[in-house]
């Protein structure tokens, strides 16, 4: 199918052209045949110069499909062959487009009109740069025109869907792919924002003005509302541009630091709500001049239509409208001018008094929604009050509703939520319901108006009525959440959810709720005292009578909420005592009476009810218990023995606060070191030692205990120096060396229970006594290990479960230990691992088959050579890289050429994945032992042992890459760090690199090729990092006269090419003819250059032979001249330095432009 | 001779086929017994009994002779039966015509009770592998009163 070009094209043929393409649109929808009927059309597509025979199409074509794909391969036909078209041909391609949607503007077949419009805007946008100014006007002119109504409604509806087109175009989330550079969307997209958005915005609101009396006078649907509508949609389209070109910075950044407009990146970080900041020049078209109100009054005179025929709460151009309004509410920055807000606020005022009805009052609007009237205006209200809240301060957002009600606007706000959690708890269904999205709206709303906006954590002090709106709304949320917990009792569907799981995905509605509660502390925290002990009443006064499950719910439920209020979460950092509780409470001199002492000591002393058996197995279920470490984690990380105790004077000195300073030290103090901290430090170790001996097999509590609670107490340095002089942490020590039960732990909690205990080492005195801590707590482990590898019948003993079991948990104690070394314990941590390296090299051996072993086994190796490498002698390094080496031939020679065979392919399956897991972990020990050459704390230099990194990575790389194969290349982890670890090997250490004998360097080879084609963007990187890296080193040398990758490089044997033009061969062919990123090509051009430069004449040839075989002799030249300015132009030199790269990357860029679109199509 | 036989005899005898293992040890790439037939264990969930109840192991299991799926539930704090699983590598000398595989032993003596596996996918890799003439190691898996050959190893000059 070469046949649709149309050089000479008659009557005739254009006809037989259309015809075809008809039929095989036609049998495409009927499904005969429909690749051969693909390949057609695609075939008028790439055919060269297919516009007349589209045109003709488009034209006289009775089968809408066909006019569609007709246009589609102007599309692409044009945008290909776009750098060897005449301007006039492009010009009159746009302009048939254009004349087309025009023409046919009350065509039913929307799609292609849709089709056509888009097509002229991308056309439009490919030649945006070259235009004149005064060939765009000549389009756009027509489009005013259009628009304005000079030629009826659907005309008028045309062009404003194709400014729509248009808008999508330019704005670079939604533009097509022209295989251009990213520079050039930018251009396009800046040049339409600083000198046409406002314009298109003038014409789409005089077009909805110029029919705005029609509809409102009238009261049936007219063809005016889709005009209307359209320009609705127009407008909120370029409200939505991402405006970047304020020309008016400088204003801005005024406001930003006034009281009244707030931090952007503050409060759009912590909000979806877009902020719509188009700058200054914007004002009179959207503020001054009545725009808004126009707005507002047509939604109203809507609302009265609603129960007309046609109209609908929510028919198109309501729903148009209500978006509009809300997207007004965001509208912040330089627009307004900089006269104290005053501007903002009316403008403000004037929408939320517009949007008030659809709220207000809150009770009738619920109860006429559970009635069956539709909740989209009411979402939409909510919404509203989002977007004011976002680009507001609490203190504004609360004063607006002042000027027009008694009471103020977070009261409302209140109010509002109040009814709609109401509405929640009586329908608690899992269906999400319009009140389940209002609650989260809202509390969006709650949060951007609470959250601390500053860096200084200053929270935001409501006036008393906001307080009181803030007290009532979270007692409303507190008795829905238990009301939801005791509910989700009786519904018990056998799976319940975990810990860890519910908090995740409750973790932001906490969070929000915290704030609120935070907002109104000295209210709330008594409140929630009160929850908790009258449930702990009805649990003692209750035992053995009533069922407490719905109890137990309850308390969890609270404990999660009281966690959130009194504490952050730490992310890594010790979270300080949240402000609001920190400075809110006045008047408290007895620290016992302080109500977060009242409500934390409450929690505390129940928890510690958990340590009497009888109690324990009637209220403290597994899950209560997740509830309770999790809370004494995230309590204690906060108030116990706080850093600041310390240093508690404050550096404001406002006598009024003096009291509250009071109050915040005799808090602080309490839990401190000096006082309670130790009492219960001393109780929190006791219940953690309890979870794990108490609750066999509950893996996740003891995942909590391990991994949150004793995590976050070896966290901090002065509780590590309280825990190592306790009793309970020594009978925790003691537990873990001597008895069973903890020998049952999961392995992840192994490890973290050796890692946690030999970080509390870094508590005692001096190093010594660290190192000899450890040595305790880990010689039971290794002389076990010794023993069982010295026994004779070690290879029958070993296969028994119960010693596979021992030898699992030991190897994952093992890796915890290894794993907490610090400096303090380097050495115990060392001594650990060099006493177990013959166990371990004689237990690969017994365990070779035993996968799950093997495993553990290297990954302790990994961790603890990681752990160590950077501390070790010369002398120390030698023998553990001879360790290392002997483990990895070890591992090889029980793997290469091994098949495991079974029936089930699950079981194959999992052997490969078990491999692939191996080798990861390889791979990680040679990086780790890469790591030496870049950190080293050693006193001498590792070369005085005659040890050379370098050599030592690429013996392990040769040993490990036969295992290796392309198929194992596919898991994308392995294939990560395999390329990682190459090519950083290649760039640091090519010399060596040299050294490879031939099969090893054809196998690194090998998967280069492969990684290059690899579709991960990170692997080509990686590998084009390494081709540059080699390259670049082969060429320096060989200038310098040396003989660089030697024989590699001039070829032998299975690659007689050689490396490099094997290489030069293959990236030009990705780069000219296959699919990419345009991310690449800068990298792609940096391993091009040298490639380039090591072979000249095989790249000559290469481009020759690309020239020959380009037939048309327009296109032959163009390559040629192409090719030749790749090379030559921006004076491009033969070395190797920055400039050069630069100015490598330019060219590169502009060849593919240039060729590419004919080249791939051939 | 006959003292050796007892000998043999006794120890196998001493050396139990199971091992009982609290259920929340064992995991994933671990082995299990499920309805009595030793399995790999290739997937381990836990849940709750009712919300506020105990801990339950959810394994699936894979036969590890017959590749059947099993599955099972138990408390996580119970004990399983784990299965003594043993693997012993023996050099391959023939494959006789009516399906047995002539071993030799460590200590050198040969062991001629083996049969061929039954799938002939398996039975075509065996005998593809020993028709190429490479020195090819067989591993064996017994476990249970069972055993069937788990791998292939080629250990011929390279």
């Amino acid at each position: 199918m070469q046949g649709f070009s149309d050089g000479g094209a008659d009557l005739a043929q254009l006809q037989s052209t259309m015809r075809t393409i008809e039929v095989a649109c036609t049998s495409i929808q009927m499904h005969i045949n429909p690749t051969a009927a693909e390949a057609t059309i695609l075939s008028l597509a790439q055919s060269p110069q297919p516009y007349k025979a589209c045109q003709f199409i488009l034209e006289n074509s009775q089968v809408a499909n066909a006019r569609f794909q007709a246009v589609a391969a102007i599309r692409d036909a044009a945008i290909r062959e776009w750098s060897f078209l005449s301007n006039e041909d492009r010009r009159s391609l746009i302009s048939f487009c254009l004349c087309f949607i025009m023409q046919h503007a009350s065509s039913p077949e929307g799609y292609v009109q849709a089709k056509v419009s888009s097509v002229a805007a991308q056309l439009m946008k490919r030649g945006w740069l070259e235009f004149t100014a005064a060939e765009k006007e000549a389009f756009f002119y027509q489009v005013k025109q259009a628009i304005l109504g000079a030629h009826g409604v659907d005309v008028q509806f045309i062009g404003v869907n194709f400014l729509e087109s248009l808008i999508s175009e330019f704005s670079p989330s939604t533009s097509s792919a022209m295989g251009l550079p990213r520079e050039f969307h930018e251009q396009c997209r800046t040049s339409l924002e600083l000198n046409y958005l406002k314009t298109f915005y003038f014409w789409a609101r005089d077009a909805a003005l110029s029919v705005t009396n029609k509809i409102i006078e009238s009261d049936a649907v007219i063809p005016e509302v889709k005009v209307c509508t359209a320009a609705l949609r127009l407008m909120l389209q370029i409200l939505n541009w991402e405006f970047r070109h304020d020309t008016n910075s400088t204003k801005a950044s005024i406001n930003v630091f006034s009281a009244v407009v707030r931090h952007d990146n503050a409060s759009s970080k912590r909000s979806e709500c877009v902020l719509v900041q188009p700058g200054p020049a914007w004002c009179d078209v959207l503020i001054s001049s009545g725009h808004v109100g126009w707005l507002l009054g047509l939604y109203a005179a809507l609302r009265q239509k609603f129960s007309c025929k046609g109209y609908w709460l929510d028919c198109p151009i309501a729903v148009s409208a209500r978006k509009l309004i809300v997207q007004f509410c965001s509208l912040t920055g330089s627009i307004f001018a900089s006269d104290n807000g005053k501007m903002q606020e009316n403008h403000m005022l004037q929408l939320l008094s517009g949007i008030l009805q659809w709220i207000d009052p809150p009770d009738v609007v619920s109860k006429a929604i559970e009635e069956g009237k539709c909740e989209s205006e009411m979402l939409d209200g909510c919404r509203a009050l989002l977007s004011i809240a976002t680009v507001t301060t609490h203190f504004v957002f609360d004063q607006l509703l002042k000027a027009i009600r008694p009471f103020g606007t977070l009261t409302l706000l209140s109010t509002l939520m109040c009814e709609v959690v109401k509405v929640l708890m009586t329908n608690n269904t899992d269906e999400e319901t319009w009140s389940w999205e209002a609650r989260d709206i809202l509390l969006d709303t709650w949060t951007i108006l609470l959250v601390p906006m500053d860096g200084s954590g200053g929270n935001a002090l409501l006036p008393p009525e906001g307080k009181h709106a803030a007290a009532n709304i979270f007692a409303m949320i507190v008795e829905s959440e238990l009301k939801v917990a005791s509910a989700s009792v009786a519904n018990d569907d056998g799976d319940s959810d975990y810990l860890q799981a519910s908090i995740s995905a409750m973790d932001e509605r906490l969070s929000s709720y915290a704030l609120i509660a935070r907002a109104a502390i000295d209210i709330t925290i008594p409140l929630l005292t009160r929850h908790f002990s009258e449930r702990f009443v009805r649990l003692d006064q209750g035992r053995g009578i009533i069922d407490p499950t719905e109890t137990l719910e309850e308390l969890y439920s609270l404990l999660l909420i009281t966690g959130h209020v009194l504490a952050d979460e730490g992310d890594g950092e010790t979270p300080l005592v949240p402000t609001a509780i920190q400075t809110d409470f006045v008047d408290i001199v007895e620290a016992e009476k302080h109500p977060v002492v009242v409500l934390s000591a409450s929690i505390i002393r129940f928890a510690e009810q958990s340590m009497d058996p009888e109690v324990r197995a009637t209220v403290f279920s597994p899950r209560l218990m997740e509830a309770v470490i999790w809370f004494l984690a995230r309590w204690s990380h906060t108030y116990l023995m706080p850093l600041e105790e310390s240093k508690c004077h404050l550096s404001h000195g406002y006598d009024h606060q003096h009291q509250s300073i009071h109050s915040r030290k005799a808090l602080l103090s309490f839990f401190g070191e000096h006082n309670q901290g130790q009492i219960v430090l001393n109780i929190i170790v006791r219940i953690s030692t309890m979870t794990l001996m108490s609750y066999p097999g509950e893996k996740d509590l003891q995942g909590l205990t391990c991994h949150h609670l004793l995590h976050t107490l070896v966290r901090r340095k002065n509780i590590c120096h309280k825990l190592v002089s306790l009793d309970s942490w020594r009978d925790l020590a003691n537990a873990f060396i001597n008895e069973k039960v903890l020998f049952l732990l999961s392995s992840a909690n192994q490890r973290s229970l050796a890692q946690t205990l030999v970080l509390s080492a870094s508590g005692l005195r001096n190093s010594e006594a660290s190192n000899q801590y450890v040595r305790g707590l880990m010689v039971h482990m290794t002389t076990y290990l010794v023993e069982l590898s010295n026994k004779k019948n070690l290879k029958s003993v070993a296969q028994q479960p119960d010693i596979i079991m021992s030898v699992s948990c030991f190897l994952e104690r093992l890796r915890g230990a290894a794993s907490a070394a610090e400096p303090r314990t380097q050495r115990a941590v060392y001594e650990m691992g060099i006493s177990v390296m013959n166990p371990v090299l004689l237990l690969l051996e017994v365990y070779k088959h035993e996968s799950a072993v093997i495993y553990l086994l290297l990954k302790f190796i990994v961790d603890w050579v990681d752990g160590q490498i950077s501390y070790l002698e010369a002398q120390e390094t030698a023998s553990v890289i001879d360790f290392c080496m002997r483990l990895l031939q070890l591992y090889s020679s029980h793997n290469i050429g091994k098949i495991s065979i079974s029936l089930s392919s699950t079981l194959l399956s999992e052997a490969k994945t078990e491999k692939y897991k191996d080798l990861r972990a390889l791979l990680q020990l040679l990086s780790s032992l890469c790591s030496k050459d870049l950190v080293d704390f050693s006193s001498d230099s590792i070369e005085v042992e005659g040890t050379n990194i370098s050599q030592v990575v690429y013996f392990g790389l040769h040993i490990v890459t036969p295992l290796i194969s392309l198929e194992l290349l596919k898991y994308p982890k392995l294939c990560h760090d395999y390329f990682s670890l190459l090519s950083h090997i290649l760039e640091v250490y090519p010399e060596t690199f040299a050294q490879l004998n031939s099969d090893a360097f054809a196998h690194i080879v090998g998967t280069l090729d492969f990684g290059l084609h690899h579709q991960d963007l990170e692997v080509v990187n990686m590998c084009l990092g390494a081709l540059k890296a080699l390259a670049s080193y082969h060429y320096r040398k060989m200038c310098a006269g040396k003989t660089g990758l030697g024989s590699h490089a001039a070829g032998h044997g299975n690659f007689p090419e050689g490396i490099f033009s094997r290489f030069l061969r293959s990236l030009l062919q990705l780069l000219l003819f296959e699919d990419y990123s345009p991310d690449l090509v800068s990298a792609a051009a940096d391993a091009l250059l040298p490639l380039i430069l090591c072979e000249q004449g095989v790249y000559q040839r290469l481009g020759n032979e690309l020239i020959e075989r380009q037939a048309n002799p327009m296109l032959k030249s163009r390559l040629a001249n192409a090719l030749h300015s790749l090379t030559s132009s921006n004076h491009l030199s033969s070395t190797l330095d920055r400039v050069n790269y630069q100015r490598f990357r330019k060219n590169l860029n502009s060849l593919l432009i240039e060729v590419r679109g004919f080249l791939r199509t051939m | 001779m006959s003292d050796e036989e007892h000998h043999f005899e006794s120890s196998d005898a001493g050396a139990s086929k199971t091992y009982p293992q609290q259920a929340g040890t064992i995991r994933k790439n671990g082995y299990i017994v499920i309805k009595n037939r030793p399995c790999k264990v290739v997937e381990v969930s836990t849940s709750k009994t009712g919300k506020h109840g105990h801990a339950k192991c959810h394994f699936v299991g894979i036969d590890i002779f017959t590749a059947k799926k099993l599955e099972d539930i138990v408390p996580s704090s119970h004990n399983c039966d784990v299965p003594h699983v043993n693997r012993t590598d023996y050099q391959l000398i023939d494959i006789s015509e009516d399906g047995f595989l002539s071993l030799l032993t460590e200590s050198g003596d040969t062991k001629d009770d083996l049969r061929l596996p039954t799938d002939e996918n398996l039975v075509k890799q065996i005998k593809d592998g020993f028709a190429e003439g490479k020195d090819l190691v067989v591993s064996v898996m017994s476990a249970m009163g069972e055993e069937q050959i788990c791998a292939l190893k080629d250990i011929g000059p390279k």
